[in-house]
């Protein structure tokens, strides 16, 4: 945990007041993105995200399994987050396991849409080899390998860059198998198929610290913050999800608030991940 | 299976005596005291340690020495095959007794009393060997966090197969239910700190087999060397010296 005197945390809060963080940034700027596609080589995905200090890697692996039998025509997408004790000795043992759900469950929230399916950042249908019967179940694993605050986005980011650099093997389906049976299929190891990820949403924390908010916050002024609220949106703007954290109430006007100033921060994320994303991939390619 | 062809190549095209290629980096975790990454090959793993500072638990509190703790995890994503492994199961246990007992031979732990050290290490992609390079990557994450040590304790694996000693083993060899001989030295005093082995070997060959890797041990040595010679150059660089 972050231990700071009254004097460093009245100099967080002053800096915050007058637009003027102790990193020399204003309220709504993000510290240094990099990204990196393509580091995990036994995934079918993979990137590493660096923010600031903040470092996450995350790898999708693709397994062929049956799909849920109220959603024949659905592939599934699970979610799981790892708080590696590297990136902070609390994360020791289970220490991590607290932190570690509820990043996997807000993420699964602001990525993958309700229950249904509906509202997923990827096309889920387009996971089905054989409706009812056979489809592409995602294991999307995050392990947080340095941290100092904002999490949420990376962890969001980095899996924004993970599926785009996934590819999913085509699969060839053996015709005249019927009724109840489980076809036979045939995995192609030359032809990939690639997502659609233009509709991942990207997740934008706002922080409350005193009277304001900030983005990305470092964890210095996590450890100041009275509540956060982290919004995911998409490309034209949507809402995708919404979590608030921390135990202080806010009103129901600084929330719409916040979401309208997210979602303004939201269009340049999209944007510097974007290019930041093809960038990455082009480097890959050229290697 | 052969696992060294007639030409006298193994399956990844090296030759019986040839070590993977190594990579290392110090400095990857910002926060922490020190930290590394080192690669053997197709095998990566971060460590990173924080400390010496205050005992946590006050009944673990030594008064004539420091302690020393450790504490290995795998990567969901490590392995060809996704699973979800619960923490502290026994093999990861039994890794982090291993380090934590080879580190804490080396850390002149009487300078240090009444304090803590902790090493984390985590594996991000296991092909054979993780035990040896996690052991290294710490060696490198100790020396950057500049915490006094005997020596640099480096580690290497030998296997024998097909009737070949073999330097360095990967998965498929060392999956391929070869004797795996596991040592671990401290190079300039010349004294072995770590030795395991699984399966049974004449003795006179296991004689040749750790040789072997003792060997490796030193060419790792060197290399670490290397690496901690290239890093402070850039500090002091950077310091303006």
């Amino acid at each position: 945990m972050v231990g700071l005197s009254l004097g460093e945390k009245h100099f967080i809060q002053g800096g915050i007041d007058q637009n003027l963080r102790s990193d020399g940034r204003k309220r709504d700027a993000y510290r240094p993105i990099s990204i990196e596609t393509g580091v995990i080589p036994q995934a079918n995905g993979s990137a590493r995200i660096r923010i600031g200090a903040t470092e996450v890697i995350a790898s999708v692996k693709a397994e062929l399994g049956r799909p849920n039998a109220l959603q024949p025509d659905k592939g599934k997408v699970a979610i799981f987050v790892d708080c590696s004790p590297v990136a902070e000795p609390m994360f020791e043992g289970r220490g991590g396991e607290e932190l570690s759900t509820e990043l996997s469950v807000a993420l699964q929230r602001c990525l993958m849409g309700g229950k249904s399916g509906a509202g997923a950042g990827i096309d889920l249908s387009s996971l089905i080899v054989a409706e009812g019967k056979i489809c592409w179940d995602l294991y999307i694993d995050g392990l947080v390998i340095s941290s100092d605050g904002n999490l949420l986005d990376a962890l969001g980011a980095a899996i924004k860059a993970a599926l785009s650099n996934t590819g999913i093997p085509r699969v060839q389906v053996a015709a005249g198998a019927s009724g109840d049976e489980q076809p036979e299929v045939d995995i192609s190891d030359e032809e990939f198929l690639q997502f659609d990820t233009s509709g991942v949403p990207v997740i934008v924390t706002l922080t409350k610290v005193g009277r304001h908010y900030i983005v990305d916050a470092t964890s210095e002024e996590e450890s100041q913050m009275s509540s956060a609220v982290s919004v995911s949106i998409s490309r034209k703007g949507h809402i995708c999800g919404l979590s608030k954290r921390g135990s202080a109430g806010l009103d129901p006007s600084v929330i719409s608030d916040m979401i309208s100033v997210a979602r303004h921060i939201s269009e340049q994320l999209i944007n510097k991940l974007d290019s930041e994303i093809s960038a990455a991939e082009a480097d890959e390619d050229e290697m | 299976m052969e696992f060294v062809n007639p030409e006298g190549l193994r399956l990844d095209g090296r030759r019986p005596m040839e070590m993977r290629q190594l990579r290392a980096q110090i400095g990857a975790v910002a926060k922490a005291d020190g930290s590394a990454v080192f690669e053997m090959g197709n095998t990566k793993v971060i460590a990173a340690v924080y400390g010496p500072r205050e005992v946590q638990n006050r009944s673990q509190q030594i008064n004539d020495q420091a302690l020393v703790r450790c504490e290995y995890s795998m990567a969901n994503f490590s392995t060809g095959d996704r699973r979800r492994k619960p923490k502290g199961d026994r093999r990861s246990t039994e890794i982090s007794l291993v380090i934590r007992q080879t580190m804490e031979e080396c850390i002149l732990t009487n300078l240090m009393p009444r304090s803590q050290i902790d090493i984390y290490v985590q594996v991000l992609q296991a092909d054979g060997g993780t035990r040896s390079a996690c052991i290294n990557a710490a060696t490198l994450a100790l020396a950057d966090a500049g915490i006094p040590m005997r020596d640099l304790v480096t580690s290497c694996s030998a296997g024998f197969l097909n009737s070949t000693p073999l330097l360095d083993l990967n998965y498929v060899e060392d999956s391929a239910g070869g004797p795996d001989v596991t040592v671990g030295i401290l190079p300039k005093v010349d004294k072995v700190t770590l030795l395991q082995m699984d399966a049974k070997l004449p003795i006179d060959t296991f004689e040749n087999v750790m040789q072997l890797a003792v060997e490796g041990c030193k060419a790792i040595a060197n290399y670490i060397r290397e690496v901690l010679l290239e890093n402070t150059k850039q500090l002091e660089y950077r310091r303006g010296l």
